[in-house]
């Protein structure tokens, strides 16, 4: 009877091989995987502008009171006056203090890269500009 | 002093080995799923501008693509521009991103988005990447 009850060998059967399982097909699954993360994904650290358009029916239009910025490819003007970005910086800085809801529209001629422009939006928000708007030229 | 009489070693098998490499390899798998992101390529080359603006960019709005010659994309797709004022008009979001080459012409940059401002778009924002320091 009480071999019977001993259930480590049913049927007094050997006890069977442990089933290997080979590990190379993960391996292989998981090296495509890899790949197909490097690969696809982007490692760019994405920041962003937020940038209104002067003229919009929404936004306080009209270019009466605010300050033009010509951007072209020999410098920057303001008010008729090729200014050096620095320059630039100080006379808007001064502004702000006095008035600090100026609005400040932006002008980039034809031949001015997206660089140039992007640093200009960085040094008039450096000087404290909040109120900047692009203007498209007509 | 007399030494503890060893152990013998297990045969190692061929799997035995090969862990550590698939320990590596899965750390490597986990770290490039949850620090890179996905996105969709452009369909041309487009250098980000540097700038030290910190906004966010928010991820679920659509991205228009503008490469260094003024070439249009929109989520990835290769558009004209009246493909674009369409796709825009269609689109119920009113946000939309612009990832603009550092060398595309700003008065096209500008257009545009005067452009997509006038077809309803409430927001738009300039995609930039921090500047690596330095020259720029």
């Amino acid at each position: 009877m009480l071999a019977a009850l001993d259930t480590s060998r049913p049927f007094g059967r050997e006890p069977r091989k442990r089933l290997k399982i080979s590990l190379t097909p993960l391996i292989d699954v998981v090296f495509i995987l890899l790949v197909f993360f490097m690969l696809a994904s982007s490692f760019l650290d994405w920041r962003s502008i937020q940038v209104s358009s002067a003229g919009q029916p929404g936004a306080p239009s009209g270019v009466e009171g605010s300050l033009l910025i010509d951007l072209r490819s020999d410098g920057v003007r303001l008010a008729g006056e090729t200014l050096t970005l620095e320059a630039l910086g100080e006379r808007v800085g001064a502004r702000m203090q006095a008035k600090p809801d100026q609005r400040i529209l932006i002008r980039p001629a034809s031949g001015v890269d997206m660089q140039r422009m992007v640093t200009l939006l960085d040094t008039l928000s450096n000087a404290g500009a909040q109120d900047i708007a692009l203007m498209p030229t007509r | 002093m007399k030494r503890m009489p060893r152990k013998p070693r297990r045969q190692l098998t061929y799997d035995d080995s090969i862990l550590p490499l698939i320990n590596v390899v899965f750390l490597l798998l986990i770290f490039f799923m949850v620090v890179g992101k996905l996105s969709a390529n452009d369909p041309f080359e487009v250098i980000p501008p540097q700038s030290i603006s910190d906004g966010e960019a928010a991820q679920q709005d659509l991205t228009i693509a503008v490469g260094a010659e003024g070439e249009l994309a929109l989520s990835g797709k290769l558009v004209t521009e009246e493909e674009l004022v369409a796709a825009v008009k269609a689109a119920e979001q009113g946000e939309f991103r612009i990832r603009a080459d550092s060398r595309a012409s700003a008065a096209t940059v500008v257009a545009l988005i005067d452009t997509l401002r006038s077809n309803g778009v409430a927001s738009v924002r300039l995609l930039t990447v921090p500047s690596m320091g330095g020259d720029n």
